[in-house]
C-alpha cells in the first residue's frame, strides 16, 4: 500500500509538518470540529448556569452532542432569502469574503513548545500579520451591514464600527506591550520567551486583561454584544441572512474567537507547552494547546450567563478610557519588566 | 390557503436528500418570537428552567429570517394579522406554524369579539393547542406533535364525529333554553345617583363654593365618590378650577356612555389628586350630556395630560370629538378594518346560540369573522416628514421584534439619541369593554381576568369588588385574609415576570430563567390553591369559591421562606450586577411633577416619591390589619423602578406571612350571607350551586367605580347599571398599564436608542393588560 507513490506522498503530504499544524490540527480540522462542539458546550453550560438542561432530547445518551449537526444542516438546507433591496452581489459575496481574514492569521500560530516550533509559516513579522488580519475582518462585517439594507443592520453597522475602533487601539497596544517584552515578534521567538513556565499572563497580567476584554469586544460577546445585540437591533449586521447565509455568519463570530483565542494561548499561555504525553511526541503540545484554547473559548462563552449588555456609549467609554489606559500601563510595565530581566 | 396547507411537509419530503432535510427540521424547530397575547406568560415558562423547551431543540430566537417556526400565542387581532402574515411571510423555507391557546382556534373566551381573526384564515397552521391560557407542558408536547407530523407520524389525537343522540324525541318535548340575560329595552343611565352616605358634606361645600356658577349639580354617589355635573361649556372651566384650586392633578380614566333611546352621550372624567393627602383616595367624576348628533366636546388633555391617550381611544370607540387633542380622527387603538364605532350599542355583537336546529349545519354556528383585507398601518405623516433634512432617521420598533412585546413604538433617532416616540397601543386589544356589555356579571370574572394572566388575583379582584360594593356586601373575615394572601401572591408573580422581562432585555438569560424559576414556584402554590396555573377564577363576589385548607396554608408559609434562597441569587446575579447598574441608573428619569402630570400608577409613581397606595389610603381586605410598609423611592429612573418593585415583593411576603398565620385563628365562612341568600349550605364551597346564586345579579341603578392596587398599580372599573338588566350597560376598565404608557413616552425622550429597553423592562408593560 505505501509502495504506490501516489498515497505515500500523500501521507508524506498530510504528516508534513508545517501541513499538518495548518490543516488538522489546530487548523482547519480542529476548527471545524470546534465550531460544531462549541456552541453546544454553550449551550450546555449556560443551560446548567441557568437550572436547566440545554439540548438533550436529539441523542439523550450523549447529551444531545449531534444538536448542532442538525441547526447547521437545517441551515443549509433553507431557502436563502435576498430582498429585493439588498445589494444582491455583495450580500452573497460577503459571508464567503470574510472567511480570509479569519483563516489566514492561523498561518501564523505556533502551537509548539519552546524549541519545538509548530508554525506552518515562520516569519519575523508573525504577530503584525495577525494583528492586521484580525483587524480587516470589521470591514467586512460592516460591507455584510451595507448590503442588508436594513434599518436594523444599519445600526448594528455603525455600532460596530465604533466599537471596532474602541476596541482595536487597546488590542494592537496590548500586543505591542507583550513584543516589548519578548523583544521579538516572530511566533517562534513569542514562545519560546515563555519558556520554563514562565508565562506571558505572569509576566503581564495587564496587557492579558486588556487582551481579553479586547477579545470579547471584537467577538461581540457579552457584556459587549452591542452590535449583535438581538433584543436592540437583532442581529444587527445579520439581521436580513436566512439559511446557509446565516449559519456562515453565525459560525463566523465562533471562528473569530477561535482565532482570537489561539492568539491569546500563543501570546500570554505558553502556546503548546505541557508535559509530554508519552507515545504522542510532538503531537501531544498540539493537545495542550487547543485544550487551552479550548479553556479561554469556554470562559468567553460562559460570560453569557454572567452579564447582561452595555450600552455602545459605555462599551467605547471602555474602551477609549480604561482599556487604552490599561494597554499603555501594560508597555510601560513590559519595559519596567524587560529591563529587570 | 388550502394551496399552503401541508406544504413544507411535502417540500421536506422531496429530493434524494430528504431524511437529512427532515432530521434536521425535526431538531432544529427554532420559533421566532412571536409574542401575540397572555399565552406568551406561558410560553416564557416552557423556555425557562421548569420546563426548559431547548431540550427539543427548540431555541428561541427573535429574528424571522432564521427561525422556521412560529408559535402563535393566543389571540390575533385584526391588528396583529398583518404582522403575523410579514413574519410568515418573512421566513425561509421550511416554515411551521403551531397555534397555543383556545383563542388562536375559534376566539375562546373572545370569541364574539369585533377585532380578533382566527389565525388559520392567515396562515397555514400544522398544529393547534387548545387551552385557556395553556399550559408549558402542552405547549412542549404541541412542539412534539409538530416534530412528529415533520418526520411523517399522524399525531391525530381528536376525531371529530357527529353523534345522533337516540334520545333526540325526549329533548324535543322539552323546553328549549332561552338566554339568561335580560335586558331593560329603556334602560334608565344616570351618573349621579345619590346615595346616603356619612361622608363628603364638606367637600361637596367646598366644590360649590369653588366651582360657583360652572356646575349644574354636585352628587355623592358613594363613599369617596362624587360627582359634577356640568354643561360643555363650562367643561373646561370645571376641570381648570379643580386643578389649580382643588389640586385634583390627574385623570384615572375617560369615559363615553351612549344613551340611544334619549338621544345622548355622557361624557365624563375621573379625576383625582396625589398632591393633596386628603384627596387622594376621592375620585371625582365630571361629566357633561351631549347630543348624540355631531358629538362634540373640549379636550381636556391640555389641562389634564393624563387624560390624552384615553380621549383618543373614546373618539376611536363612540366617535365623539374631543377639540384640543391633536389625536382625533386617526387611528389608535384599532386597526383600519375594525368595524367604525364599535361601542356604540347600535354595533351588535354575535350572541350565543342556546338551540341547534336540525339541519342547520356547523359553519351557521361558527361566528362570522372575516378575514383581515386591509392591513396597513401607517406611520403618521408629519412623523416622518423632515426627518432626512434633520439629520435623523425613524425607526419602527415592533410589534414583532426580538426585545418588544405587542407593541409598536416608533421613534425618530438623532445620532444615538430618541427624539421623540410615538407609541402605537392596540396589538392585542379584544375589545373586552364590548364583550362585557354582552355577558352576565358573573361571567366576566374570568374574562377579566385575561387582562394580565400574569397578575390573574389582583384582576380578580378588582372586578369582583366592584360588584360587591354596587351591593353592598361584606366579605367574611376568613375570605378577606385569604383573598389578601391570594393577591399578594399575585403581585409577586407579577412583579417576577416583569423582573424576568427586564434582564432580558439586557441580554440577560440567566435573570430571566431565575426570576421565571422563583414565579414558578408561585404558580405552584396557585394551583394547589386553585388548580390553575394562572387563570384561577377564584374569587367571586361575596368571597371565594372554596375554602383553603390548612395544609395549603402551610405550603404558602413554607414558600415565604423557600422563596428568598433564589431571591437571593437572582439578586446576586442580576440586580447587584455592576453592568444592570450602569445600564439602569439615572436613565429614563421621570420626575415626581412629570409622573403626577402623566397620571402614573403604582410602583412606578411611588418611584418618582409619590406616596400614594391604595391598599394604604382606601383599604381593602386585610391589608389595615396587617403590618406593611409602603415602598418609594426618590430617584424616579430605571433602577429605582426596578428596585421599589423588587422591595415590594418583600413586602408582599411579609403580609402574606402575617396573612397565613392569622387566619388559621379565624373560623368562619368564606362566602357572604349577603349574596348567597336561600343557599345557606353552600357557605365553604360554592360548587353545585353556583349558578343559582350568581346567575341572576342585578346591580343597583348607577355608576360604580371602583379602583383597586393592583400590581403595576391602580385599576379602575366603573361600571354602569340601569338596575334592571342582568348585564352591565356599560364597562369602563383601565388598567394600569394603560395609565403608564403616556409617562412610558415621556422617559423615553432623549434618552439613548438601547435605553429603550431599558424603560420598557422598568415599566414593566405588559401590552395585553393596557390594550384589555
Amino acid at each position: 500500500m505505501l509502495g504506490l507513490p501516489v498515497i505515500n506522498n500523500l501521507i508524506a503530504l498530510l504528516l508534513w509538518e508545517s501541513f499538518f499544524v495548518l490543516i488538522i490540527m489546530p487548523g482547519f480540522a480542529v476548527l471545524g470540529t470546534l465550531l460544531l462542539i462549541l456552541p453546544w458546550i454553550e449551550r450546555k453550560m449556560v443551560g446548567r448556569m441557568q437550572w436547566r438542561v440545554g439540548p438533550r432530547e436529539i441523542s439523550p445518551r450523549t447529551r444531545g452532542i449531534i444538536q448542532l449537526l442538525a441547526d447547521s444542516l437545517r441551515f443549509l438546507f433553507q431557502e436563502v432569502i435576498i430582498h429585493k433591496d439588498a445589494h444582491k452581489r455583495y450580500f452573497l459575496q460577503f459571508p464567503f469574503l470574510y472567511f480570509i481574514p479569519v483563516l489566514l492569521p492561523l498561518l501564523f500560530i505556533n502551537a509548539g513548545t519552546a524549541g519545538s516550533p509548530l508554525v506552518p509559516i515562520v516569519s519575523d513579522y508573525g504577530l503584525q500579520l495577525m494583528v492586521a488580519l484580525i483587524c480587516l475582518m470589521p470591514v467586512f462585517i460592516l460591507g455584510l451591514g451595507w448590503a442588508s439594507n436594513n434599518r436594523f443592520a444599519f445600526i448594528g453597522t455603525v455600532r460596530e464600527a465604533f466599537l471596532y475602533f474602541a476596541y482595536e487601539i487597546p488590542f494592537i497596544v496590548a500586543v505591542f506591550a507583550m513584543v516589548v517584552m519578548y523583544g521579538t515578534s516572530n511566533s517562534v521567538g513569542v514562545v519560546d520567551a515563555q519558556a520554563g513556565g514562565l508565562w506571558g499572563i505572569i509576566l503581564n497580567p495587564i496587557a492579558a486583561l486588556t487582551f481579553f476584554i479586547a477579545a470579547l469586544m471584537a467577538t461581540a460577546r457579552l457584556p459587549f454584544d452591542i452590535p449583535e445585540a438581538d433584543q436592540e437591533v437583532s442581529f444587527g449586521p445579520f439581521v436580513e441572512f436566512s439559511g446557509i447565509a446565516f449559519g456562515l455568519a453565525y459560525v463566523m463570530g465562533y471562528e473569530k474567537m477561535y482565532v482570537l483565542s489561539a492568539l491569546m494561548t500563543m501570546l500570554f499561555l505558553g502556546g503548546g507547552s505541557g508535559p509530554m504525553i508519552p507515545g504522542l511526541g510532538e503531537v501531544s503540545y498540539l493537545i495542550w494547546f487547543v485544550l487551552k484554547t479550548l479553556i479561554v473559548m469556554i470562559v468567553v462563552v460562559n460570560l453569557r450567563g454572567v452579564y447582561p449588555r452595555y450600552r455602545l456609549d459605555q462599551g467605547m467609554k471602555i474602551g477609549w478610557n480604561a482599556m487604552l489606559i490599561l494597554a499603555l500601563v501594560a508597555v510601560a510595565w513590559s519595559l519596567v519588566i524587560g529591563a529587570i530581566i | 390557503m388550502e394551496d399552503y396547507k401541508n406544504a413544507n411537509v411535502r417540500n421536506l419530503n422531496s429530493g434524494i436528500l430528504s431524511p437529512f432535510r427532515r432530521w434536521s427540521s425535526k431538531w432544529s424547530l427554532w420559533p421566532c418570537h412571536f409574542i401575540t397575547s397572555c399565552c406568551g406568560v406561558e410560553l416564557a415558562h416552557a423556555f425557562a428552567s421548569g420546563y426548559d423547551g431547548e431540550r427539543l431543540g427548540t431555541l428561541n430566537l427573535g429574528i424571522s429570517r432564521q427561525s422556521n417556526y412560529i408559535i402563535i400565542e393566543g389571540t390575533i387581532t385584526r391588528k396583529m394579522a398583518r404582522a403575523l402574515q410579514f413574519v410568515w411571510g418573512q421566513m425561509p423555507d421550511p416554515k411551521f406554524v403551531n397555534v397555543i391557546g383556545a383563542c388562536g382556534q375559534r376566539g375562546g373566551i373572545f370569541w364574539n369579539s369585533y377585532n380578533i381573526t382566527h389565525p388559520s384564515d392567515i396562515v397555514p397552521v400544522d398544529a393547534f393547542i387548545p387551552g385557556c391560557p395553556i399550559t408549558p407542558e402542552a405547549l412542549l408536547r404541541g412542539v412534539r406533535a409538530t416534530q412528529d407530523k415533520i418526520v411523517g407520524i399522524d399525531r391525530k389525537t381528536i376525531d371529530f364525529k357527529r353523534v345522533e343522540l337516540p334520545f333526540e324525541k325526549q329533548l324535543e318535548e322539552r323546553m328549549v333554553p332561552t338566554s339568561p340575560k335580560i335586558f331593560a329595552p329603556t334602560p334608565a343611565i344616570k351618573v349621579d345617583v345619590g346615595r346616603d352616605v356619612d361622608w363628603g358634606e364638606e367637600l361637596k361645600e367646598n366644590l360649590k363654593r369653588d366651582l360657583n356658577g360652572l356646575y349644574e349639580s354636585i352628587t355623592i354617589t358613594d363613599t369617596n365618590c362624587i360627582a359634577i355635573k356640568t354643561t360643555r361649556e363650562n367643561l373646561k372651566a370645571v376641570a381648570q378650577k379643580l386643578r389649580d384650586q382643588m389640586k385634583v392633578d390627574h385623570v384615572k380614566s375617560v369615559n363615553v356612555i351612549e344613551v340611544p333611546h334619549e338621544r345622548k352621550f355622557i361624557v365624563e372624567y375621573i379625576a383625582s389628586s396625589y398632591t393633596d393627602e386628603a384627596l387622594m383616595p376621592v375620585l371625582i367624576t365630571v361629566f357633561t350630556e351631549i347630543g348624540l348628533k355631531d358629538p362634540k366636546v373640549d379636550s381636556l388633555s391640555p389641562i389634564w395630560e393624563s387624560a390624552n391617550y384615553s380621549e383618543r381611544e373614546m373618539h376611536e370607540f363612540f366617535g365623539v370629538q374631543f377639540d384640543g387633542n391633536k389625536g382625533m380622527g386617526r387611528k389608535f387603538v384599532l386597526a383600519p378594518d375594525t368595524p367604525d364605532l364599535p361601542l356604540r350599542k347600535e354595533f351588535k355583537i354575535a350572541e350565543e346560540r342556546y338551540v341547534y336546529e336540525k339541519g342547520m349545519s356547523l359553519d351557521e354556528c361558527m361566528v362570522p369573522i372575516e378575514p383581515p383585507k386591509d392591513l396597513y398601518t401607517p406611520i403618521p405623516e408629519e412623523f416622518i416628514e423632515g426627518a432626512y433634512d434633520k439629520d435623523e432617521i425613524v425607526v419602527p420598533i415592533g410589534p414583532h421584534h426580538a426585545g418588544s412585546g405587542h407593541l409598536r413604538v416608533t421613534f425618530r433617532i438623532k445620532g444615538d439619541i430618541i427624539v421623540d416616540a410615538i407609541p402605537e397601543p392596540g396589538f392585542v386589544h379584544r375589545s373586552m369593554e364590548k364583550i362585557a356589555e354582552n355577558k352576565l356579571y358573573i361571567q366576566n370574572v374570568p374574562l377579566f381576568e385575561r387582562l394580565a394572566i400574569n397578575d390573574p388575583v389582583n384582576m380578580n379582584l378588582g372586578y369582583v369588588r366592584t360588584l360587591e360594593n354596587a351591593l353592598g356586601i361584606e366579605v367574611p373575615e376568613r375570605a378577606q385574609y385569604l383573598r389578601t394572601i391570594m393577591a399578594e401572591l399575585s403581585r409577586v408573580e407579577a412583579f417576577y415576570y416583569d423582573a424576568g422581562i427586564f434582564s432580558l432585555f439586557f441580554g440577560h438569560t440567566t435573570g430571566f430563567m431565575y426570576a421565571m424559576a422563583i414565579r414558578e414556584m408561585v404558580i405552584e402554590v396557585l394551583v394547589k390553591i386553585s388548580g390553575s396555573r394562572s387563570a384561577p377564577s377564584f374569587l367571586v363576589p361575596g368571597g371565594m369559591r372554596r375554602d383553603i385548607t390548612d395544609d395549603v396554608l402551610k405550603v404558602i408559609d413554607n414558600l415565604t421562606f423557600a422563596i428568598h434562597k433564589r431571591m437571593k441569587k437572582f439578586e446576586d446575579i442580576f440586580v447587584y450586577n455592576p453592568v444592570t447598574i450602569a445600564r439602569a441608573k439615572g436613565v429614563g428619569v421621570l420626575t415626581k411633577a412629570d409622573a403626577i402630570r402623566c397620571g402614573m400608577v403604582g410602583p412606578f409613581l411611588r418611584a418618582s416619591g409619590v406616596n400614594y397606595d391604595l391598599r394604604k389610603i382606601a383599604p381593602y381586605e386585610a391589608y389595615d390589619k396587617l403590618n406593611w410598609e409602603v415602598t418609594t423611592g426618590d430617584d424616579g429612573d430605571c433602577l429605582g423602578r426596578f428596585l421599589g418593585r423588587l422591595a415590594e415583593i418583600k413586602q408582599s411576603i411579609r403580609i402574606i406571612k402575617q396573612a397565613v398565620d392569622a387566619v388559621k385563628r379565624i373560623p368562619g365562612p368564606i362566602l357572604s350571607d349577603d349574596v348567597l341568600g336561600e343557599y345557606k349550605e353552600a357557605a365553604n364551597d360554592i360548587k353545585g350551586n353556583f349558578f343559582r346564586v350568581f346567575g341572576n345579579l342585578v346591580l343597583p341603578k348607577g355608576e360604580w367605580t371602583t379602583v383597586t392596587e393592583v400590581a403595576r398599580g391602580t385599576l379602575l372599573f366603573s361600571i354602569m347599571s340601569d338596575g334592571e338588566s342582568n348585564v352591565p350597560y356599560r364597562v369602563r376598565v383601565i388598567s394600569p398599564c394603560w395609565m403608564n404608557l403616556r409617562g412610558f413616552m415621556e422617559a423615553l425622550k432623549g434618552e439613548r436608542y438601547a435605553d429603550f429597553w431599558a424603560v420598557y423592562g422598568s415599566f414593566g408593560y405588559f401590552p395585553p393588560e393596557a390594550d384589555r
